[in-house]
């Protein structure tokens, strides 16, 4: 079933994940495939698209403190309610062979990952993940990952943990020696240019989730359309293919404000 | 077979299917994307004097029997809005309406100016958006006299383009602004608006959209623009575009037999995906030939001969 209208739920749990980033479990199973996202109401500041995690059977979300409402959001206690809507978005797919696969997961892009991850491993395939942070203490859901038995390739750009540098370049290292059936890439729009780069070179199909600004949600308000297919990433994405994202010409250039003005990245 | 090709206001549309303002963003991709998807036109999301963000979300959602927005109209203000519209008149085949909005009469026609450079071949003046009280004041569309103004000034300068008033329901008496729109060289009327509400979330104890109050749309608000359509069709000659809950081939013949010569379609996209233009033309093609009417025109009216 799918909420449309904000469906409210209390925060059962609240684990802290490091300094920056918190997980809210929720006691209710929110429908939803790997890849999709769900619209969360923060009573009072925003409503912002999150990835939905399950992990031991429990609903949650996983929030950065970035900005006013994820601040807010981060002093919300057991009992708290927030609203949720969704679930959205096409979604990332897993072929039936027992081949192995790679994901790349860079920011918190590990969040539209774990329930890919969990299935995956429901068949006992083999799952690389390259995980990358900034230091040891941001590498999201490690304990998690290696307890249902992700193959790891950490990388930290301080070298606290695993690789020194970009998961990027580890992954370029390391992945003709993986050869995976499919590579599953989120996080920072920069990062996945670089895998999708490799990926193209390679000749390895990938999927990757592509973020932009959103409104609805569900696919009338127009603001996360890409140019120059139009396709709206709360519908048509934000999960692509490696076919569908070559027609995305603004890739890894730029994306669009709330008002509708281009930015380009740097 | 049935013939789905319209005459509005002397502009040819392959059908009467428009994508209402609001709807599908400011890009062009989108609306090419629309067009792909069957649309007869597109209306280009309302451009104001300059960038504006827009309210915060929740700004769009559905409160069960329809949806409800107050986005805020964001947009990246009238130069680089007339910019995206020269472009998707380049790119697009089918006709592109613009439209516009401001705080006062004289700021909608200095946005019109701009947004004429362009030369589209429709410019609906969005005289009632319900969503900016706060930082607008009270709708021009509330009141005759602001509309005949707007109308007038914009008219001045509109060289080949038609002009359009949207109209709002949220009136005493919807005819009198658009008959004040007429009287005024108006060259057609779009009806209506969203209707305005209030949703309150009982679990949070507090109103669903940062702004409060925000626009209906959708199935439950089809008879209220039906009504507003009979009502105009009766009272002005200029073509109306009717707009509200438009779902299905048999909604739009609703529309056009209460007098709409051509139909918006915005939820619709929500309710029945991006290809709807496509299934209420397969839908109304299907009517037409089941009851023997050869054109859209043919139907247009109807109701008021019984």
């Amino acid at each position: 079933m799918q909420h449309d209208k904000p469906l409210i739920l209390a925060i059962q749990k609240v684990i802290t994940e490091n300094a920056r980033v918190k997980s809210f479990s929720f006691d209710y199973d929110f429908p939803g495939k790997p890849g999709q996202f769900v619209m969360v109401w923060i009573p009072g500041y925003d409503e912002k698209p999150f990835g939905i995690v399950k992990i031991d059977g429990k609903f949650l979300i996983t929030v950065a403190a970035v900005g006013d409402s994820t601040k807010a959001l981060h002093k919300m206690r057991v009992g708290d309610k927030l609203g949720f809507r969704g679930p959205y978005g096409s979604y990332f797919t897993l072929s039936n062979s027992k081949k192995p696969i790679a994901m790349v997961a860079g920011g918190y892009g590990m969040a539209s990952l774990a329930l890919l991850a969990q299935e995956a491993r429901k068949s006992r395939r083999d799952v690389h993940l390259f995980l990358g942070a900034r230091n040891k203490n941001e590498l999201l859901y490690l304990s998690w990952a290696k307890k249902i038995g992700l193959k790891l390739h950490l990388s930290t750009d301080d070298g606290s943990a695993g690789f020194k540098g970009y998961n990027t370049d580890l992954f370029a290292k390391e992945v003709d020696k993986i050869k995976p059936e499919k590579v599953y890439v989120v996080g920072p729009e920069i990062m996945e240019v670089k895998v999708a780069k490799t990926c193209y070179e390679k000749n390895i199909p990938f999927e990757v989730s592509l973020e932009r600004y959103m409104k609805c949600g569900f696919g009338i308000c127009g603001q996360c359309c890409v140019d120059p297919t139009g396709w709206r990433m709360c519908v048509e994405g934000p999960v692509l293919n490696q076919d569908q994202l070559s027609h995305v010409t603004e890739f890894g250039k730029y994306h669009r404000t709330p008002s509708g003005k281009i930015i380009h990245y740097k | 077979m049935a013939e789905l090709s319209v005459n509005l206001a002397g502009i040819k549309l392959r059908n009467p299917l428009i994508l209402a303002s609001g709807i599908m963003g400011v890009s062009t991709a989108s609306m090419k994307f629309v067009e792909k998807n069957g649309a007869g036109a597109v209306t280009m999301k309302s451009i104001g004097p300059v960038d504006r963000v827009g309210h915060k979300n929740p700004t769009v959602y559905s409160w069960g029997e329809g949806l409800h927005n107050a986005v805020g109209l964001s947009n990246p203000g009238a130069q680089e809005g007339r910019d995206h519209l020269k472009d998707m008149m380049r790119t697009l085949s089918i006709p592109v309406v613009a439209s516009c909005f401001a705080d006062t009469v004289d700021n909608i026609a200095k946005v019109a100016a701009t947004m004429l450079e362009a030369k589209p071949a429709i410019l609906e003046l969005n005289l009632s958006c319900p969503n900016t009280e706060d930082d607008f004041g009270r709708m021009f569309a509330l009141d005759v006299k602001a509309t005949e103004r707007a109308v007038t000034l914009v008219k001045k300068i509109a060289g080949k383009t038609k002009i359009f008033a949207k109209l709002s329901p949220d009136t005493a008496d919807i005819v009198d602004i658009g008959k004040a729109a007429e009287a005024a060289g108006a060259d057609g009327l779009t009806a209506i608006n969203t209707l305005s509400g209030l949703v309150i979330d009982v679990h949070l104890k507090r109103p669903v959209l940062t702004n409060k109050m925000g626009g209906l749309s959708g199935p439950a608000i089809k008879p209220v623009a039906v009504r507003a359509v009979y009502n105009l069709y009766k009272a002005v000659k200029i073509p109306i575009i009717g707009t509200g809950g438009v779902n299905t081939g048999e909604d739009a013949i609703e529309l056009i037999m209460a007098g709409a010569a051509a139909i918006g379609v915005g939820s619709a996209i929500y309710y029945r995906g991006i290809d709807v233009f496509k299934k209420i033309t397969d839908e109304m093609k299907e009517f037409m030939e089941k009851e023997g009417y050869k054109s859209v025109g043919e139907m247009r009216g109807v109701a008021h001969k019984s």
